[in-house]
């Protein structure tokens, strides 16, 4: 008998009940035995470390606010005292450790790159230690562990093009991941020569995006200064998805959701078992600059 | 000779152009835009030439010119978000309304941005940084871009978009926009990641939105190659968005006139030969009915 095609529409979303059914429609019995699976699960928990004098009114880095911001992030996230004790709890001086940037829309400032480079250096791992890994070409193979390191924006055709969309380019095939294809971005996470390597998240909050693509609108870009760091890949999604979500509603001053609406952090939740996905399981801290926030 | 050669400047302000411009067509705009070329291919794309212009300090200013293969698809482009200030030339120009349904700018201006739909051209011109000097010379390069070239107007189809659905509610100009595929119509109205309309590049459609009293509701205006294709259209949207209103199997043409009450509010459609159009997010039923009537699609 021919399997009857279901469809995902906005009814679903206003109904609460879209993760069920792009559940069905995407991954069929997969999506069944995960939520059996989905109940209890820990908590997660997101840091927020934010320095209103990150960038200047020039939008210029400023690279030692960022290299303790990043002490700081690291410090929450881990529970360590410093960012070298952070690290080492995350690596091993032995591990290659691979950098995963956004280079495209709304790239990952350089300098944050440099000083998570530095700051790695700094607790031990050897400066060859650590490549550039984001790109279709890269070998996965001897890498063996990724920091994830996007910048926080919206995309107009997922929805939100931050975490969970960063390692599309280890898929080989990125269009296959585009529409309603993008509930399945979660996948490429369990690659086999993805899977288990993430270390840390940590979102370049510095001038996000919140509306537009595929080529960047400045005035969908302001100064949020922050950086967004966590274990769990899809509660920073989850997190950032708030924040771009207020910022929309501020700058029209009436409900803007993000359309499409990004249907690939609940499945990263329920279907690939990356992380949280459910407010009420995230934990944010929040350190710094309070104003704007947006969580 | 190519058309676009002496259209831009080799100087302005302090900016040179870096190189022979970038050309993008279809065969690799995926590879320029991180794959994300779906929205220009959306519309009736032809190529796009970029080029790079530098001041030696780090602000660089970006021109692309995107040919499509006709005013429609460019003014399509800019239709997808009326923000910014209105930009005319000479400078302080005014712009004459060439369409009630939609803002009557041919280019718009924010930040460091300038969008401009010029007959079949459509342009983005961005600055790094947004700087007086910057904003200037994007101006000049946009006056560039214009010169010379005519002014068509806005998609016959707008016309059939009333500035006033009774009782009172009011046209959204800065909401109307002109698409032709689903994955546009999804990134200002999310209705559904298939195609469940049927869009394609053969369709031509207006969506926008009303307001009265803090309240909105939707209208989406289809224009389809034929009527067969729209009937197809009709019955893909039946079937996928309101399961319960698709009756009779794929050889019974649905019902040309519709109302449903669903989540959000009341749904209404209507085809007549190859239009349809379907309103959303109706208060009621009455609504719903008058707002369908409106709508002039024998025009």
């Amino acid at each position: 008998m021919k399997k009857k095609r279901v469809i995902v529409t906005r009814r679903d979303f206003i109904r609460g009940s879209a993760g069920a059914a792009l559940g069905a429609a995407l991954l069929g019995p997969a999506w069944l035995k995960a939520e059996a699976k989905a109940a209890g699960g820990q908590r997660s928990l997101v840091v927020i470390v934010r320095d209103a004098k990150a960038m200047d009114a020039n939008l210029s880095v400023d690279k030692q606010a960022v290299a303790s911001m990043l002490e700081q992030a690291l410090a929450q996230v881990t529970g360590k005292a410093d960012a070298r004790a952070a690290w080492l709890s995350l690596v091993k001086p032995t591990d290659i450790v691979g950098l995963v940037p956004t280079p495209h829309l709304n790239p990952t400032h350089d300098q944050l790159i440099e000083v998570v480079r530095e700051s790695l250096v700094a607790a031990g791992v050897p400066s060859g230690h650590i490549v550039h890994a984001q790109g279709r070409d890269v070998d996965l193979a001897p890498i063996t562990a990724l920091i994830c390191l996007p910048a926080l924006k919206a995309h107009w055709l997922t929805g939100i093009g931050t975490v969970i969309k960063n390692y599309i380019l280890y898929s080989g095939a990125p269009r296959n991941y585009h529409h309603q294809d993008s509930a399945k971005l979660g996948e490429i996470w369990n690659l086999p020569q993805v899977k288990g390597k993430t270390r840390l998240v940590l979102v370049d909050a510095l001038h996000p995006l919140c509306d537009k693509g595929p080529q960047p609108d400045p005035r969908y870009k302001w100064a949020y200064n922050g950086l967004i760091a966590s274990l769990d890949p899809v509660a920073v999604d989850a997190v950032g998805l708030k924040i771009i979500s207020a910022k929309r509603e501020a700058l029209r001053g009436e409900p803007w959701p993000i359309s499409p609406p990004p249907i690939c952090i609940e499945a990263a939740d329920k279907v690939y078992k990356l992380g949280n996905s459910d407010p009420a399981k995230i934990d944010i801290k929040v350190f710094g600059w309070k104003e704007n926030l947006l969580v | 000779m190519n058309p676009e050669k002496a259209i831009l400047p080799e100087t302005v302000g302090a900016w040179k152009a870096a190189a022979a411009p970038r050309k993008i067509d279809a065969g690799n705009i995926f590879d320029y835009m991180n794959g994300a070329g779906e929205l220009y291919l959306a519309y009736h794309f032809d190529h796009m030439l970029a080029w790079e212009y530098r001041d030696g300090s780090d602000n660089d200013l970006l021109v692309e010119l995107y040919r499509m293969q006709g005013s429609d698809d460019a003014f399509g482009l800019l239709s997808l978000d009326w923000g910014g200030e209105a930009v005319a030339w000479p400078h302080g120009a005014k712009i004459i309304p060439s369409s009630a349904a939609v803002p009557p700018a041919r280019a718009l201006y924010g930040e460091g941005l300038l969008r401009l739909w010029s007959d079949d051209l459509y342009a983005r011109v961005m600055a790094v940084r947004e700087t007086p000097a910057a904003r200037e010379a994007i101006l000049v390069l946009a006056q560039a871009i214009v010169a010379g070239r005519s002014d068509p107007p806005p998609p016959a189809l707008l016309r059939l978009l009333p500035t006033v659905l009774n009782p009172q509610w009011k046209l959204k100009i800065d909401r109307s926009a002109f698409i032709r595929s689903h994955l546009v119509l999804n990134s200002l109205y999310y209705l559904s990641h298939d195609n469940i309309l049927g869009l394609d590049s053969s369709c031509e459609a207006v969506f926008t939105s009303y307001e009265k009293e803090g309240r909105r509701l939707h209208l989406l205006v289809i224009q389809y190659a034929d009527d067969r294709s729209a009937e197809q259209g009709l019955a893909g949207f039946l079937a996928g968005y309101i399961p319960e209103g698709a009756k009779g199997g794929p050889a019974t043409p649905p019902a040309e006139l519709g109302f449903f009450l669903v989540e959000d509010g009341w749904l209404g459609f209507h085809k007549a030969g190859r239009r349809l159009a379907v309103v959303f997010q109706c208060p009621d039923l009455d609504a719903a009915r008058r707002i369908v009537a409106q709508v002039g699609l024998e025009n």
